[in-house]
């Protein structure tokens, strides 16, 4: 065994620093953007034009919001299945927040966002503390959170329009030419940056994903830190939905559908692994890229909606093979 | 019989040069063994003789490394459990192998279920269980009860049942009584001598001296992974059979041990009284004093590792209580467990698995438990941590390419120094150890040994569990020997003797010149 890790550190050792350090499912992921572009660009030269290129980053900083919450809860070796009507209801409730006035309106991304914290709360309690699998409490939440929605708005898209501020925050512009939904998704990016490689709470995380006994064993309160995750995802799948609704401009019903598979790609495709425990944020960044180029060159190829799921289907297994089995242990 | 007469007649089965090792780890070395048809053969050995691997070659479980096997004078290779189970081999496991949801005949029947037109013959598998629980002498075993229903005993004549179902040629059982009550223990003798007569060998491998002397009518003792003396039962006194357990072949240097003198009037740093965990820890009572070592010895899984984990607050529902500097501790979690002014670290039972994320690097796994030390509001702080990991690489010499490569990557010896480091970070004052030498190599052993010396001569009150009697008697200032979750014995400075540790550990007095048989 250190037979082989020396003759790969050989090969490493001959790249420059950057590229030594990078994991290469990240490095994989971008040269597919890179790829995609070029394919793009052979098709209409406008793939690559800068205005092409902040409006693929503008659609993409909503996925981006979105998959930064996942990330957490797939690193820790779980997932949350509940985000399309999280989304969702995290649009509604900002929606219906501005309904109420100016002061509704200027607490309405707190109401969104706070909505989506409570519903991740119930998700991280029913996981960590009465040890139910993730994938059947988010399910369930999921559909819990659609069935409050539907009696909410009586199964109507609601009339409530987005209040101005986030309109701003989805479609302005803080610099000129930049979109301010990009400044937001940077923002986001920074934050989990910090929280995934700087404090203890991240570092928890990994150390659960790869062993939740031995992180248990070390005395770290390994219940906390996963009930914390689902709450980050569940208050950042609702900012998500927050987004698209001043996107949009409103609300609608199932508006978080198209987001759960490709979060999930994001996450995977950035070489996180789906067991948990591996994985760089810069990935996901690169995974939310990938997937949204990705959607736009097919649909620009008038790729029809049933092509372009069984596009991501298969992209996720394929990159599953690659990546998301767990390597050998000894 | 005579030892010549043994070899007169053509055992059924043959075991020559049989070699296995596990990493760098001799676990078998050119084993030989002859099992006779109608005779019931005992194996003896200390942990980690060979004994359990020589069943998993048997069994077909792992393929040997070397030598050979013969089966009614045929080469016989077994390439699973099911080719060893096709050529008549069967085994008794000590751990359970049923399916608690499945009946007793479903489990019975399950390797080899009787079929017509591709479905299971419920009428058949019937008459199949009723028939193996008749042999096994357990005909109050209703087929069509859910195992997880039973009793353990019973599970365990239903596992018997379930060897017997198969028609083995050999049987084998690994502790198979250990789970059983009196009246089953007699009942089951009663069986496994019937079966003897029917022309059957058995392989009884079993802790317990006395039944080895009711049933056995040849023995092997294993030692160190080679079988080094086998003998017609009743030949040998207990103390001879330990001193062949025993034997002598490599020595440890270990630190001078301290001459300890508790202060008068000083509450013990760690007080244990009548702990107890379900059935498997009972009434546990003891203490350790500031600078001491105390062992913990005994045969494997006797309670010991759940004694400690019972004490790092891991089991839950465990009785009785445990006090830290004289008041009574609540310890719930590891979490609380660490915290000051408890203070405990625990060195667990498999490095890789509870010890450390083995993809992660060599820093994130040493600052893992002190995180809550080096961090300020959530954030780590970074300078502190290379700080405190500097100190501890170079305190404990753990050689790495580097801090930022994945701890796994490290030697077996040093991967243990990481756990060891990553706990010392913390500055415990009390600390559990469970079986820290495993695998590793003698020269990072010693200087565990003097860093155990060394951290309690500052203070440290240390529980030190070991299944390397040397190490026992070479570190500790005193030692519990635990037998089926009870202390059964202490030993403390010159009585801690390997003859007297075997001895208690078994459960027998070495001083009683009994014969085996």
């Amino acid at each position: 065994m250190s037979e082989t890790s020396e003759s790969r550190l050989s090969i490493k050792a001959r790249l420059p620093v950057f590229l030594r350090r990078a994991d290469p499912a990240v490095l994989t992921a971008f040269g597919c953007i890179f790829l995609l572009l070029l394919l793009g660009s052979l098709y209409s030269s406008n793939f690559l034009s800068p205005d092409y290129l902040l409006q693929q980053l503008k659609v993409a900083s909503f996925l981006g919001v979105v998959a930064a919450g996942m990330m957490v809860v797939i690193l820790l070796g779980h997932i949350d299945l509940s985000v399309p009507w999280v989304m969702t209801m995290g649009a509604m409730m900002a929606c219906a927040a501005a309904g109420f006035g100016e002061i509704g309106a200027a607490v309405a991304i707190p109401v969104g966002v706070l909505s989506g914290m409570a519903f991740g709360l119930l998700n991280g309690l029913g996981v960590a503390y009465l040890r139910i699998p993730s994938m059947i409490v988010t399910l369930a939440s999921n559909v819990v959170a659609q069935g409050l929605m539907v009696v909410y708005t009586g199964g109507f898209s609601p009339q409530d329009s987005a209040p101005n501020a986030i309109r701003w925050l989805a479609t302005g512009a803080l610099l000129p030419g930049v979109p301010n939904a990009i400044l937001v998704w940077s923002g986001v990016s920074a934050a989990m940056v910090f929280l995934f490689t700087r404090t203890a709470f991240g570092r928890a995380v990994y150390g659960i994903g790869n062993s939740e006994r031995a992180a248990f064993l070390s005395g770290v309160g390994t219940r906390r830190v996963v009930m914390i995750a689902f709450v980050v995802s569940g208050g950042l799948s609702a900012f998500g939905g927050v987004l698209l609704a001043g996107y949009a401009s409103k609300a609608a019903q199932a508006m978080g559908d198209p987001y759960l598979l490709p979060s999930i790609a994001a996450v995977v495709l950035g070489g996180t692994s789906i067991l948990g425990g591996r994985g760089s944020y810069f990935g996901t960044v690169a995974g939310v890229i990938l997937i949204t180029l990705l959607q736009s060159i097919l649909s620009v190829m008038q790729m029809p909606e049933a092509g372009r799921q069984i596009v991501y289907g298969v992209v996720i297994i394929v990159m599953l093979l690659l990546y998301g089995r767990a390597p050998p242990s000894r | 019989m005579t030892t010549a007469e043994i070899q007169a007649t053509s055992p059924l089965f043959r075991m020559e040069g049989v070699s296995k090792r596990y990493g760098g780890v001799r676990a078998l070395e050119n084993a030989h063994l002859d099992v006779e048809a109608g005779h019931i053969h005992a194996i003896l050995g200390e942990n980690g003789a060979g004994k359990s691997t020589l069943i998993k070659i048997m069994a077909g479980v792992v393929a040997p490394d070397e030598g050979r096997m013969l089966l009614d004078g045929q080469e016989a290779v077994f390439r699973s459990p099911a080719a060893a189970s096709a050529a008549g081999i069967a085994c008794v496991f000590q751990e359970l192998s049923l399916i608690p949801d499945l009946s007793v005949a479903d489990n019975i029947a399950i390797s080899n279920p009787p079929c017509r037109f591709g479905l299971i013959d419920r009428r058949a598998q019937r008459a199949i269980a009723e028939e193996a629980l008749a042999r096994a002498g357990a005909e109050d075993i209703h087929p069509r009860a859910a195992v997880k229903d039973l009793p353990l005993s019973r599970r365990q004549m239903v596992e018997i049942a379930k060897a017997l179902a198969s028609r083995p040629r050999i049987l084998i059982l690994d502790e198979a009584t250990s789970a059983l009550t009196a009246g089953d223990v007699a009942k089951v003798f009663a069986v496994l001598k019937g079966l003897r007569s029917e022309g059957l060998a058995l392989l009884y491998i079993s802790h317990r001296m006395h039944e080895i002397a009711e049933l056995a009518d040849t023995c092997t003792v294993f030692r160190n992974g080679r079988n080094v003396a086998s003998f017609c039962a009743g030949t040998r006194t207990n103390g001879e059979v330990v001193e062949m357990m025993i034997g002598r072949e490599y020595s440890n240097v270990f630190p001078p041990r301290q001459q300890h003198s508790a202060e008068p009037g000083k509450a013990p740093v760690l007080e244990c009284r009548n702990l107890g965990w379900s059935d498997r820890l009972r009434d546990i009572s003891f203490s350790v004093g500031e600078g001491e070592v105390v062992g913990l010895g005994g045969l494997e899984g006797q309670g010991q590792r759940l004694l400690l984990l019972a004490l790092f607050g891991v089991l839950r529902g465990t009785s009785g209580s445990v006090l830290i500097d004289g008041q009574p501790a609540a310890i719930r979690s590891p979490a609380e467990a660490r915290r000051p002014p408890r203070s405990m670290a625990l060195i667990p039972e498999d490095r890789k698995t509870e010890g450390l994320m083995l993809p992660m690097t060599v820093r994130e796994n040493l600052s893992f438990a002190a995180l809550d030390r080096i961090a300020r509001g959530g954030v780590i702080d970074r300078g502190k941590e290379e700080q405190l990991i500097d100190d501890m690489v170079r305190l404990l010499e753990i050689k790495t390419a580097g801090l930022d490569v994945p701890v796994g990557a490290l030697s077996g010896g040093n991967q243990q120094k990481v756990v060891i480091a990553k706990w010392l970070m913390r500055e415990p004052r009390i600390i559990l150890l469970n079986d820290p030498t495993r695998g590793i190599d003698v020269g990072t052993k010693q200087e565990l040994y003097r860093l155990l010396r060394r951290l309690a001569e500052a203070g440290a009150a240390i529980v030190f569990y070991s299944t390397d009697y040397d190490e026992l008697i070479g570190c500790c200032d005193r030692v519990l020997v635990l037998y089926d979750g009870r202390v059964v014995r202490e030993l403390e400075g010159d009585g801690i003797t390997e003859r007297a540790l075997i001895a208690s550990a078994l459960n027998v007095e070495a001083a009683q010149e009994g014969t085996v048989a």
